[in-house]
Protein backbone atom coordinates (compact mmCIF):
# COMPACT_ATOMS: atom_id res chain seq x y z
CA UNK A 1 0.00 0.00 0.00
CA UNK A 2 1.08 3.80 -1.00
CA UNK A 3 1.55 6.52 1.55
CA UNK A 4 0.02 9.80 0.74
CA UNK A 5 3.77 10.88 0.85
CA UNK A 6 4.31 8.69 -1.95
CA UNK A 7 2.02 8.81 -4.04
CA UNK A 8 2.56 12.59 -3.96
CA UNK A 9 6.08 12.41 -4.66
CA UNK A 10 5.01 10.06 -7.68
CA UNK A 11 2.72 12.99 -8.81
CA UNK A 12 5.60 15.45 -8.83
CA UNK A 13 7.86 13.42 -11.09
CA UNK A 14 5.21 13.61 -13.85
CA UNK A 15 3.73 17.10 -13.19
CA UNK A 16 5.45 20.18 -13.01
CA UNK A 17 4.66 23.01 -10.55
CA UNK A 18 4.87 26.58 -11.07
CA UNK A 19 4.38 29.61 -8.75
CA UNK A 20 1.75 32.15 -8.67
CA UNK A 21 3.84 34.60 -10.21
CA UNK A 22 4.90 33.04 -12.93
CA UNK A 23 1.57 31.63 -13.34
CA UNK A 24 0.05 35.22 -13.35
CA UNK A 25 2.81 35.94 -15.90
CA UNK A 26 1.13 33.44 -18.31
CA UNK A 27 -2.40 34.61 -17.89
CA UNK A 28 -1.39 38.00 -18.58
CA UNK A 29 0.23 37.00 -21.83
CA UNK A 30 -2.83 35.67 -23.14
CA UNK A 31 -1.55 32.19 -23.07
CA UNK A 32 -4.81 30.25 -24.38
CA UNK A 33 -4.45 27.85 -20.69
CA UNK A 34 -7.32 26.46 -18.98
CA UNK A 35 -7.38 26.98 -15.25
CA UNK A 36 -9.16 24.76 -13.21
CA UNK A 37 -10.11 25.17 -9.38
CA UNK A 38 -10.12 21.60 -8.32
CA UNK A 39 -11.57 22.45 -4.91
CA UNK A 40 -15.26 22.18 -3.96
CA UNK A 41 -18.08 25.09 -5.15
CA UNK A 42 -18.19 26.57 -1.80
CA UNK A 43 -14.55 26.86 -1.63
CA UNK A 44 -14.65 28.31 -5.39
CA UNK A 45 -17.47 30.36 -4.25
CA UNK A 46 -15.65 31.95 -1.08
CA UNK A 47 -13.00 33.13 -3.37
CA UNK A 48 -11.03 32.04 -6.71
CA UNK A 49 -8.72 32.88 -9.28
CA UNK A 50 -9.84 34.61 -12.68
CA UNK A 51 -10.55 33.33 -15.27
CA UNK A 52 -10.48 29.99 -13.23
CA UNK A 53 -13.12 27.27 -14.06
CA UNK A 54 -14.61 25.22 -10.94
CA UNK A 55 -14.93 21.30 -11.82
CA UNK A 56 -14.04 19.90 -8.21
CA UNK A 57 -12.42 16.81 -8.06
CA UNK A 58 -14.51 14.38 -7.96
CA UNK A 59 -16.05 15.38 -11.02
CA UNK A 60 -12.65 15.74 -12.46
CA UNK A 61 -12.46 13.19 -15.09
CA UNK A 62 -16.18 13.59 -15.80
CA UNK A 63 -15.85 17.15 -16.55
CA UNK A 64 -12.56 17.83 -18.08
CA UNK A 65 -13.25 17.15 -21.90
CA UNK A 66 -16.04 20.07 -21.81
CA UNK A 67 -12.93 22.46 -20.35
CA UNK A 68 -10.09 21.17 -23.03
CA UNK A 69 -10.63 18.79 -25.66
CA UNK A 70 -7.87 18.65 -27.05
CA UNK A 71 -4.99 16.92 -25.18
CA UNK A 72 -2.62 19.33 -26.13
CA UNK A 73 -4.43 22.28 -24.17
CA UNK A 74 -2.39 23.94 -22.02
CA UNK A 75 -4.03 23.41 -18.27
CA UNK A 76 -3.35 24.57 -14.69
CA UNK A 77 -4.58 23.02 -12.06
CA UNK A 78 -5.37 24.60 -7.98
CA UNK A 79 -6.42 24.13 -5.10
CA UNK A 80 -5.95 25.39 -1.41
CA UNK A 81 -2.50 24.32 -0.68
CA UNK A 82 -1.30 22.32 -4.25
CA UNK A 83 -1.87 18.81 -2.65
CA UNK A 84 -5.13 18.26 -4.07
CA UNK A 85 -4.68 19.75 -6.78
CA UNK A 86 -1.15 17.52 -7.41
CA UNK A 87 -2.90 14.41 -7.24
CA UNK A 88 -5.87 15.80 -10.04
CA UNK A 89 -3.23 16.53 -12.32
CA UNK A 90 -1.27 13.25 -12.16
CA UNK A 91 -4.80 11.86 -13.28
CA UNK A 92 -4.81 14.03 -16.32
CA UNK A 93 -1.65 13.38 -17.11
CA UNK A 94 -2.82 9.72 -16.92
CA UNK A 95 -5.84 10.92 -19.39
CA UNK A 96 -3.33 11.91 -21.48
CA UNK A 97 -3.05 15.31 -21.44
CA UNK A 98 0.35 16.55 -22.27
CA UNK A 99 0.63 20.21 -21.00
CA UNK A 100 -0.67 20.09 -17.19
CA UNK A 101 0.82 22.26 -14.69
CA UNK A 102 0.16 22.57 -10.71
CA UNK A 103 -0.09 25.92 -9.35
CA UNK A 104 2.47 25.68 -5.93
CA UNK A 105 0.57 26.48 -2.86
CA UNK A 106 -2.46 26.85 -4.58
CA UNK A 107 -4.79 29.57 -4.13
CA UNK A 108 -3.50 29.92 -0.36
CA UNK A 109 -0.16 31.20 -1.61
CA UNK A 110 -1.66 33.21 -4.73
CA UNK A 111 -3.92 35.22 -1.90
CA UNK A 112 -1.10 35.49 0.11
CA UNK A 113 1.39 37.06 -2.41
CA UNK A 114 -1.29 39.92 -2.83
CA UNK A 115 -1.97 38.43 -6.42
CA UNK A 116 -6.01 39.32 -7.47
CA UNK A 117 -9.26 37.23 -6.31
CA UNK A 118 -12.81 37.68 -7.27
CA UNK A 119 -15.38 36.65 -5.07
CA UNK A 120 -19.10 35.46 -6.52
CA UNK A 121 -22.19 36.09 -4.88
CA UNK A 122 -24.48 32.78 -5.57
CA UNK A 123 -27.52 34.13 -8.11
CA UNK A 124 -30.55 34.28 -7.17
CA UNK A 125 -33.35 32.43 -8.57
CA UNK A 126 -34.87 35.91 -10.48
CA UNK A 127 -31.47 36.52 -11.90
CA UNK A 128 -31.50 32.33 -12.67
CA UNK A 129 -34.32 33.06 -14.65
CA UNK A 130 -33.65 36.37 -16.22
CA UNK A 131 -30.17 35.28 -17.50
CA UNK A 132 -31.15 31.76 -18.24
CA UNK A 133 -30.72 33.06 -22.31
CA UNK A 134 -27.02 33.70 -21.60
CA UNK A 135 -26.53 30.47 -19.84
CA UNK A 136 -27.69 28.77 -23.34
CA UNK A 137 -24.78 29.94 -25.09
CA UNK A 138 -21.28 28.02 -24.19
CA UNK A 139 -19.33 31.53 -24.61
CA UNK A 140 -21.30 32.53 -21.50
CA UNK A 141 -22.96 30.44 -19.09
CA UNK A 142 -23.20 31.04 -15.54
CA UNK A 143 -19.20 31.69 -15.39
CA UNK A 144 -19.59 34.71 -18.24
CA UNK A 145 -23.00 35.66 -16.39
CA UNK A 146 -21.14 36.24 -13.16
CA UNK A 147 -18.26 37.88 -14.68
CA UNK A 148 -20.52 40.36 -16.81
CA UNK A 149 -21.96 41.03 -13.03
CA UNK A 150 -19.22 41.63 -11.87
CA UNK A 151 -17.89 44.23 -14.48
CA UNK A 152 -17.58 48.02 -14.45
CA UNK A 153 -18.66 49.90 -17.53
CA UNK A 154 -18.29 53.83 -18.24
CA UNK A 155 -20.25 55.34 -20.75
CA UNK A 156 -19.31 58.69 -21.80
CA UNK A 157 -22.44 60.00 -22.71
CA UNK A 158 -26.26 59.17 -22.62
CA UNK A 159 -27.11 60.15 -25.80
CA UNK A 160 -27.27 58.63 -29.64
CA UNK A 161 -24.46 56.19 -29.08
CA UNK A 162 -25.07 55.95 -24.91
CA UNK A 163 -28.69 55.33 -25.01
CA UNK A 164 -28.38 51.88 -27.12
CA UNK A 165 -25.38 51.37 -25.23
CA UNK A 166 -26.69 51.62 -21.73
CA UNK A 167 -30.03 49.86 -22.62
CA UNK A 168 -28.50 46.97 -24.26
CA UNK A 169 -25.24 46.21 -21.25
CA UNK A 170 -27.74 47.07 -18.64
CA UNK A 171 -30.06 44.50 -19.91
CA UNK A 172 -27.50 42.11 -20.51
CA UNK A 173 -26.46 42.45 -16.43
CA UNK A 174 -23.36 44.35 -16.41
CA UNK A 175 -23.05 44.92 -12.79
CA UNK A 176 -22.13 48.45 -12.53
CA UNK A 177 -22.44 51.16 -14.74
CA UNK A 178 -21.23 54.81 -14.62
CA UNK A 179 -23.33 57.25 -17.20
CA UNK A 180 -21.98 60.52 -17.94
CA UNK A 181 -23.34 63.14 -19.16
CA UNK A 182 -24.10 66.83 -18.07
CA UNK A 183 -26.71 67.75 -20.47
CA UNK A 184 -30.41 67.53 -19.74
CA UNK A 185 -33.15 66.09 -22.17
CA UNK A 186 -34.05 68.25 -24.91
CA UNK A 187 -37.45 67.50 -26.65
CA UNK A 188 -35.46 67.06 -29.93
CA UNK A 189 -33.36 64.29 -28.91
CA UNK A 190 -35.86 61.67 -28.02
CA UNK A 191 -36.38 60.56 -31.72
CA UNK A 192 -33.26 58.89 -31.42
CA UNK A 193 -31.94 58.77 -27.76
CA UNK A 194 -33.75 56.01 -26.44
CA UNK A 195 -32.90 56.01 -22.73
CA UNK A 196 -35.21 58.77 -22.57
CA UNK A 197 -39.01 59.64 -22.59
CA UNK A 198 -41.01 62.86 -23.03
CA UNK A 199 -42.36 62.62 -19.43
CA UNK A 200 -38.09 63.43 -18.84
CA UNK A 201 -37.83 66.30 -21.03
CA UNK A 202 -35.83 69.21 -19.23
CA UNK A 203 -34.19 66.82 -16.45
CA UNK A 204 -30.75 65.72 -16.72
CA UNK A 205 -29.87 62.88 -18.97
CA UNK A 206 -28.31 60.82 -16.23
CA UNK A 207 -31.54 61.20 -13.85
CA UNK A 208 -33.11 60.02 -16.71
CA UNK A 209 -31.03 57.40 -17.96
CA UNK A 210 -30.23 56.12 -14.55
CA UNK A 211 -34.58 55.42 -14.13
CA UNK A 212 -34.78 53.86 -17.33
CA UNK A 213 -31.86 51.48 -16.54
CA UNK A 214 -33.33 50.34 -13.00
CA UNK A 215 -36.34 49.90 -14.55
CA UNK A 216 -35.22 47.55 -17.02
CA UNK A 217 -32.91 45.85 -14.67
CA UNK A 218 -32.52 46.11 -11.10
CA UNK A 219 -29.22 44.16 -11.08
CA UNK A 220 -27.19 46.99 -12.35
CA UNK A 221 -25.63 49.47 -9.78
CA UNK A 222 -25.90 52.91 -11.69
CA UNK A 223 -23.80 55.69 -11.10
CA UNK A 224 -25.21 59.01 -12.05
CA UNK A 225 -21.91 61.36 -13.03
CA UNK A 226 -23.97 64.57 -13.82
CA UNK A 227 -20.97 65.95 -15.30
CA UNK A 228 -19.00 67.18 -18.10
CA UNK A 229 -15.83 64.88 -18.42
CA UNK A 230 -12.76 67.26 -18.47
CA UNK A 231 -9.11 67.02 -17.84
CA UNK A 232 -9.51 67.00 -14.24
CA UNK A 233 -12.13 64.98 -13.45
CA UNK A 234 -10.85 62.56 -16.05
CA UNK A 235 -8.12 59.68 -14.58
CA UNK A 236 -9.92 59.82 -11.42
CA UNK A 237 -12.99 58.87 -12.26
CA UNK A 238 -11.87 56.48 -15.07
CA UNK A 239 -10.11 54.06 -13.09
CA UNK A 240 -12.62 52.31 -11.65
CA UNK A 241 -14.02 50.86 -14.23
CA UNK A 242 -13.06 47.75 -16.33
CA UNK A 243 -14.11 49.42 -19.89
CA UNK A 244 -14.79 52.79 -21.54
CA UNK A 245 -17.73 53.50 -23.93
CA UNK A 246 -16.56 56.76 -25.95
CA UNK A 247 -20.55 57.83 -27.20
CA UNK A 248 -19.44 61.92 -26.44
CA UNK A 249 -20.04 64.53 -29.39
CA UNK A 250 -17.21 66.27 -29.50
CA UNK A 251 -13.73 66.02 -30.82
CA UNK A 252 -12.16 67.63 -27.39
CA UNK A 253 -13.94 64.72 -25.85
CA UNK A 254 -13.23 62.55 -27.90
CA UNK A 255 -8.89 63.53 -28.12
CA UNK A 256 -9.28 63.66 -24.00
CA UNK A 257 -11.12 60.32 -23.46
CA UNK A 258 -8.32 58.50 -25.93
CA UNK A 259 -5.10 60.27 -24.19
CA UNK A 260 -6.64 59.39 -20.37
CA UNK A 261 -7.55 55.86 -21.66
CA UNK A 262 -3.98 55.24 -23.07
CA UNK A 263 -2.64 56.61 -20.02
CA UNK A 264 -4.28 55.06 -17.24
CA UNK A 265 -4.04 51.68 -19.59
CA UNK A 266 -8.02 51.24 -19.92
CA UNK A 267 -9.88 50.15 -23.13
CA UNK A 268 -11.91 52.23 -24.72
CA UNK A 269 -14.84 51.36 -26.77
CA UNK A 270 -15.34 53.97 -29.77
CA UNK A 271 -18.19 54.80 -31.43
CA UNK A 272 -19.19 58.26 -33.57
CA UNK A 273 -21.98 58.51 -36.32
CA UNK A 274 -22.41 61.88 -38.66
CA UNK A 275 -26.02 61.89 -40.22
CA UNK A 276 -25.76 58.38 -41.70
CA UNK A 277 -22.57 57.08 -41.13
CA UNK A 278 -21.19 55.32 -38.32
CA UNK A 279 -17.91 54.15 -37.52
CA UNK A 280 -16.79 52.10 -34.61
CA UNK A 281 -13.67 50.14 -33.47
CA UNK A 282 -12.09 49.35 -30.12
CA UNK A 283 -8.62 51.01 -28.89
CA UNK A 284 -7.07 48.97 -26.35
CA UNK A 285 -3.50 50.15 -25.16
CA UNK A 286 -0.40 48.51 -26.51
CA UNK A 287 -2.60 46.10 -28.12
CA UNK A 288 -3.69 48.21 -31.24
CA UNK A 289 -3.57 52.07 -32.52
CA UNK A 290 -5.48 54.60 -30.47
CA UNK A 291 -7.00 56.99 -31.72
CA UNK A 292 -4.50 59.19 -32.99
CA UNK A 293 -2.71 56.47 -34.82
CA UNK A 294 -5.45 56.84 -37.23
CA UNK A 295 -5.70 61.19 -36.48
CA UNK A 296 -2.98 62.68 -34.92
CA UNK A 297 -4.34 65.64 -34.00
CA UNK A 298 -8.03 67.43 -33.78
CA UNK A 299 -9.16 68.73 -37.22
CA UNK A 300 -9.03 72.59 -37.16
CA UNK A 301 -12.71 74.06 -36.23
CA UNK A 302 -15.21 74.13 -38.71
CA UNK A 303 -13.60 70.97 -41.15
CA UNK A 304 -15.62 68.87 -39.94
CA UNK A 305 -18.83 68.93 -38.37
CA UNK A 306 -19.52 67.51 -34.75
CA UNK B 1 -19.73 42.53 -23.91
CA UNK B 2 -16.97 40.01 -25.52
CA UNK B 3 -14.32 42.46 -23.60
CA UNK B 4 -16.07 41.92 -20.66
CA UNK B 5 -16.23 38.39 -21.10
CA UNK B 6 -12.69 37.76 -23.05
CA UNK B 7 -14.40 36.01 -26.24
CA UNK B 8 -14.81 36.32 -29.92
CA UNK B 9 -12.85 38.87 -31.92
CA UNK B 10 -13.28 42.49 -31.01
CA UNK B 11 -12.56 45.55 -32.57
CA UNK B 12 -9.42 45.75 -31.51
CA UNK B 13 -7.20 47.82 -34.62
CA UNK B 14 -10.04 47.01 -36.89
CA UNK B 15 -12.65 50.46 -38.02
CA UNK B 16 -15.93 49.19 -38.95
CA UNK B 17 -17.80 51.69 -40.77
CA UNK B 18 -21.26 51.60 -41.80
CA UNK B 19 -22.96 53.60 -44.59
CA UNK B 20 -26.37 53.12 -43.59
CA UNK B 21 -27.77 54.85 -47.17
CA UNK B 22 -26.17 52.10 -49.50
CA UNK B 23 -26.82 49.47 -46.48
CA UNK B 24 -22.81 48.96 -46.87
CA UNK B 25 -20.20 47.80 -44.23
CA UNK B 26 -16.99 48.22 -44.41
CA UNK B 27 -13.97 47.26 -42.54
CA UNK B 28 -11.01 49.07 -42.15
CA UNK B 29 -7.51 47.02 -40.70
CA UNK B 30 -5.50 49.94 -38.46
CA UNK B 31 -1.61 49.90 -37.54
CA UNK B 32 -0.04 50.97 -34.89
CA UNK B 33 1.74 54.42 -35.54
CA UNK B 34 5.38 54.49 -34.49
CA UNK B 35 5.60 57.81 -35.00
CA UNK B 36 1.95 58.84 -32.88
CA UNK B 37 1.69 61.38 -30.45
CA UNK B 38 0.85 58.98 -28.21
CA UNK B 39 1.53 55.56 -28.40
CA UNK B 40 4.34 55.82 -30.99
CA UNK B 41 8.09 54.99 -29.74
CA UNK B 42 8.98 58.45 -29.00
CA UNK B 43 5.67 59.87 -27.36
CA UNK B 44 5.20 63.93 -26.75
CA UNK B 45 2.26 63.35 -24.84
CA UNK B 46 3.15 61.68 -21.81
CA UNK B 47 -0.05 63.36 -19.46
CA UNK B 48 -2.89 65.13 -20.05
CA UNK B 49 -1.38 68.90 -20.38
CA UNK B 50 -2.03 69.25 -23.85
CA UNK B 51 -5.85 69.26 -22.99
CA UNK B 52 -5.07 72.04 -21.09
CA UNK B 53 -4.29 74.65 -24.05
CA UNK B 54 -8.02 75.24 -24.56
CA UNK B 55 -10.36 73.96 -26.29
CA UNK B 56 -9.47 72.74 -30.09
CA UNK B 57 -5.83 73.22 -29.30
CA UNK B 58 -5.23 69.58 -28.11
CA UNK B 59 -2.01 69.55 -29.80
CA UNK B 60 1.02 71.95 -30.93
CA UNK B 61 2.03 69.98 -34.21
CA UNK B 62 0.31 70.36 -37.43
CA UNK B 63 -3.15 69.34 -37.80
CA UNK B 64 -3.51 69.18 -41.51
CA UNK B 65 -1.08 65.80 -41.97
CA UNK B 66 -2.92 63.74 -39.65
CA UNK B 67 -6.29 64.68 -41.51
CA UNK B 68 -4.63 63.82 -44.95
CA UNK B 69 -3.75 60.78 -43.43
CA UNK B 70 -7.36 59.89 -42.19
CA UNK B 71 -8.57 60.92 -45.52
CA UNK B 72 -6.52 59.19 -47.63
CA UNK B 73 -7.91 55.89 -45.53
CA UNK B 74 -10.70 57.17 -46.88
CA UNK B 75 -12.68 57.60 -43.34
CA UNK B 76 -13.40 60.94 -42.19
CA UNK B 77 -13.40 61.09 -38.30
CA UNK B 78 -16.60 62.12 -36.75
CA UNK B 79 -17.74 63.50 -33.04
CA UNK B 80 -21.33 62.82 -33.22
CA UNK B 81 -22.49 60.65 -30.57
Amino acid sequence: MKTLKEMLAEARQVVPEQGPADVKKRIDAGEPLVLIDVRDPDEYRDGFIEPATNISRGFLEFRIGGAASDPATPIVLYCQSGLRSMLASKVLKDLGYENVTNLQGGFQKWAQSGLPVVKDRPMNADQIQRYSRHFLLNQVGEKGQRKLLRSKVLLIGAGGLGSPTALYLAAAGVGTMGLMDGDVVDVSNLQRQILHTTANVGRPKVESGTEMIRALNPDVNVIPLPTRITVDNVMDIIKDYDLIVDGSDNFETRYLMNDACYLAGKTNVHGSIFQFEGMATVFAPNQGPCYRCLYPTPPPPGLVPS
Amino acid sequence: MKLLLGIGEPLIGRLLTYDAMGMRFREVRLRRDPKCPLCGTSPTITDLAVHRNGAGAACDVSTTDGHREGVAAGVTPKAGG
